[in-house]
């Protein structure tokens, strides 16, 4: 094959490259923070500008954190899924670091979830936790998450690390359905959903605009925190590599020191 | 905005937004942190004549 034959690589497999992957972080990443501080500013002023909800009363505002914190907890265990299949599947030399660095921010998010979500429940409902569908299916979340940061760090070798935990992950994604439609599949204390539903939203629009501008925010904080993470993630087996080799190093100037 | 101040449950609405600005500030700077530390490991390495890829962040 002649070079004017040969192809660059593009997308994707472009950013296989670690050091080509590191560069685009490094050029997208001041953006992405300035886009995110800008969103989460808007979305509080108009969060914080709303009316009081009818049955609710202030408290409505809890809604403009809760809510994305959920949606973010479970993109991040879909952006595992994604980093999973391409483990299994296409064998994407990044793939495992991206699935492994989303698991911390949404373990985070998921936490976030159930914290933000608990202290509403608690004036709403008149109780911080029932065993329901939703909230105990969203607690399994989180210990998936825990479950899967606790298997990367178990297991030393990276290939069977990353191999093992993406089968957890696929097995795991079980659950988002059953988060998503628990409402719907069984009876519980907590409402249906009332953004993404058959025939629309059913939330007033001075409500779901600013939970929008919310949900936006924290999808970029979300991008933002995963580049980073994927950053620190490339650093870490760099560093790896170098240790190995100088410990190869030591062991064979060793090994001439004795022969001779 | 100021109405909220002193009303009813305000200390829930101040718990869950404070819980959640202290999760992700806590989040961004671990994050940060490692990430200072992972250069600074590397940097010793490349003093002590490791040699790695060539690095385009920094």
């Amino acid at each position: 094959m002649t070079t004017d034959t040969a192809k660059k690589p593009s997308g994707l497999t472009a950013l296989a490259n670690p050091t080509r992957f590191l560069a685009l972080v490094r050029i997208v990443l001041p953006y992405l923070v300035a886009i995110t501080v800008l969103l989460l500013a808007i979305g509080l002023w108009m969060g914080f500008s709303v009316p009081d909800d009818y049955q609710q009363g202030r408290t409505v505002r809890i809604m403009f954190v809760h809510v994305p914190s959920v949606w973010m907890a479970m993109g991040a265990y879909m952006v595992m899924v994604s980093g999973a299949l391409g483990v299994l599947v296409w064998r994407h030399p990044l793939a495992d670091a991206a699935a492994r660095s989303a698991a911390p921010i949404g373990a985070a998010f998921t936490f976030l979830g159930l914290a933000t979500g608990s202290i509403w429940g608690r004036p709403m409902w008149g109780t911080w936790w029932v065993w329901d569908a939703r909230l105990t299916s969203f607690l399994v979340l989180l210990i998936i998450y825990l479950g899967l940061i606790a298997l990367w760090n178990a297991v030393e070798e990276p290939a069977k690390s990353a191999r093992m935990a993406a089968v957890v992950v696929l097995v795991g994604a079980l659950n988002i359905p059953i988060i998503r439609f628990s409402v719907e599949w069984f009876t519980t204390l907590h409402q249906g959903p009332s953004v993404m539903r058959a025939g629309g939203p059913s939330l007033a629009p001075h409500f779901l605009y600013p939970l929008l501008v919310m949900g936006l925010a924290f999808l970029s904080l979300f991008l933002t925190l995963h580049l980073m993470a994927m950053r620190n993630e490339i650093l870490r087996r760099q560093i790896r590599t170098a240790q190995r080799k100088a410990a190869r190093g030591h062991r064979s100037k060793n090994a001439q020191e004795s022969s001779t | 905005m100021t109405a909220l101040f002193g009303a009813k449950y305000f200390g829930f609405i101040l718990s869950a937004f404070g819980i959640t600005a202290a999760v992700l500030l806590a989040l961004t700077i671990w994050t940060v942190l490692v990430h200072k530390s992972r250069l600074r490991q590397l940097d010793e390495l490349e003093k002590a004549g490791i040699k790695r890829a060539p690095r385009s962040d920094g």
